[in-house]
């Protein structure tokens, strides 16, 4: 059971969201909608920092991985990445759970409900950009760079954004996805329902990508300094990119259940309980 | 004329078409669609990247690994996984024939930007050196494939071998250039070998260049049919792993959920 104090903190973080919501909308962009904007803003102002970042110091400070420079310009850019997604992950999970245990314990209005599925669809859209950019954008440079350099340390200034930012920040947003869901929708995403397939197959293909530079840096290592993407210690990369088709499957059970909130209305309005809020 | 039982239900079935087609929903409208649209582009385009630069990327980085043998096989492979996967969801959640083409398109954006920034602004190569494949127009002809037979048996057997044949038809055009010959330091080279002695890189030992192997520049020319037709037979191979994951990995676990774990 929750402090009192904190169950009306939590009510009242309810009711903001219900005047938010009256104030835009359940699907204005500026309702529902807000956190895919936002997101995907941060996460592109982020990207362009890092790209700016490695673009300023690679080939000033990123050649030698004994140098001072280099500890100075990346090692510490390492252990910032890894501290801050450490540190997001925390905060944003216990919000998540800590709130949506009260949440789910209160009826949800239809109208609550899809303004959370816009949510959560601005989540997936979040990390759909994350896989784009630790996928494609960065894996080209991480061609590049060491087609170019031949590498000296496991942590190469193209690796240190890559996987030590964008990789663990894929495992967060996936499962942070599934917490929203798990506990802000519970007519799909419920814990009486078990676990569902699609987020299994999205976290799977997350977690897989991170336990995958392990293999990578081992493989380097032992096998090969220099860079040939086609090598097999690197194919399991490629079925992270697979496995990532459960964003689609998350996208169609949400849809169907917005078919299904609109059927509950429309029967709603014909009985005698209309205004009655189920969950 | 008289109106059968069939002409009644007919028109009974096209009046529900038409009442669901014009049905009004409170709290669905456009913005459902564009943000799914817009979105899927980036897991799609990262998906199709990850898959063509870690199976057939360095046979397309560069112009001089642009070769006869290697290149046409796994760059068709790797191409068609995820363009079949997609053909496969939007095929069953709309009837789109769209699937291959919309695939490509989002290929070919984060291609270009990474290619562009990552290789050209960030290590300074040359864009004519580094530019990436397309396959929109074998995507194109893959979903029309589709729409006509509506079989993804008869897609696999008739358009991934098309695939194939278009992947490197259509990327040739832009390639031909580079396969002039030239004179360079006492040796007939390619435009494309000058470049890559150029710009020497961490793949360019021997050891590494699975390249330039055997007959590739004798035979009259042979070998690239003789790749061709390998690359279209294992083209068809790729597109069955793309109808698994379009089937298995994305529209199966819809609603489906493990009941203890």
């Amino acid at each position: 059971m929750a402090h009192p104090a904190r169950r009306h903190q939590v009510e009242d973080h309810e009711l903001d969201s219900a005047r938010s919501t009256r104030a835009h909308g359940p699907i204005d962009w500026l309702g529902g909608w807000k956190p895919l904007l936002y997101s995907c803003a941060l996460l592109l102002i982020v990207n362009v920092a890092l790209w700016t970042w490695n673009y300023v110091y690679m080939f000033t400070a990123g050649l030698n991985s004994a140098s001072p420079e280099f500890t100075r310009y990346y090692r510490t850019l390492f252990w910032f990445e890894l501290v801050s997604v450490g540190l997001f992950t925390g905060v944003w999970f216990g919000w998540l759970i800590r709130t949506g245990r009260e949440v789910v314990k209160h009826p949800v209005t239809h109208e609550e409900e899809i303004r959370r599925i816009a949510v959560l669809w601005g989540l997936v859209g979040a990390t759909s950009l994350t896989i784009a950019i630790m996928a494609s954008f960065w894996p080209n440079w991480d061609g590049s760079w060491h087609q170019t350099m031949v590498r000296d340390t496991a942590l190469t200034p193209t690796h240190i954004p890559m996987f030590y930012f964008w990789f663990p920040l894929a495992v967060t947003l996936s499962v942070g996805t599934y917490l929203y869901g798990r506990f802000r929708i519970p007519a799909v995403y419920g814990g009486d329902k078990g676990f569902p397939w699609s987020f299994f197959l999205l976290i799977s293909a997350a977690v897989l990508e991170v336990l995958e530079v392990a293999f990578n840096e081992w493989g380097h290592s032992l096998w090969i300094s220099e860079e040939f993407f086609a090598v097999k210690f690197h194919w399991p990369f490629v079925f992270y990119g697979w496995l990532a088709g459960g964003m689609f499957a998350v996208w169609g059970e949400t849809i169907l259940r917005l078919f299904d909130i609109h059927r509950e209305e429309a029967e709603m309005s014909a009985g005698p309980r209309a205004t009655t809020a189920i969950r | 004329m008289a109106t059968t039982v069939a002409d009644l239900a007919e028109r009974q079935r096209r009046h529900e078409l038409r009442e669901l087609l014009q049905k009004q929903y409170k709290w669905i409208d456009y913005k459902w669609d564009l943000v799914f649209w817009v979105t899927a582009i980036f897991v799609v385009g990262g998906a199709a990247d990850i898959t063509k630069l870690l199976f057939a990327g360095d046979w397309d980085f560069w112009t001089d690994w642009k070769d006869p043998q290697w290149w046409p096989v796994i760059t068709a492979f790797a191409t068609i996984i995820i363009p079949s996967a997609l053909q496969y969801i939007q095929w069953a959640a709309w009837r789109f024939p769209t699937g291959a083409t919309y695939t490509a398109v989002c290929l070919f954006l984060v291609s270009w930007i990474g290619r562009y920034t990552q290789w050209h602004v960030a290590a300074d190569y040359p864009m004519n050196f580094v530019y990436p494949m397309s396959c929109v127009g074998a995507a194109i002809i893959l979903d029309w494939i589709l729409m006509k037979t509506k079989s993804f048996v008869l897609t696999s057997l008739f358009g991934a071998p098309v695939w194939a044949l278009l992947v490197w038809a259509f990327n040739y055009v832009p390639l031909a250039p580079y396969l002039q010959p030239t004179f360079y330091m006492d040796h007939v080279l390619t435009v494309a070998d000058v470049q890559g002695i150029a710009y020497i890189r961490s793949q360019t030992p021997e050891y590494l260049r699975v390249i330039e192997r055997g007959a590739l520049r004798s035979f009259l020319g042979e070998t690239q049919y003789v790749a061709l037709a390998f690359g279209a037979t294992v083209a068809i191979g790729g597109y069955w792993i793309g109808q698994f994951i379009g089937r298995y990995l994305a529209v199966w676990p819809i609603k489906r959920m493990m009941k203890s774990w």
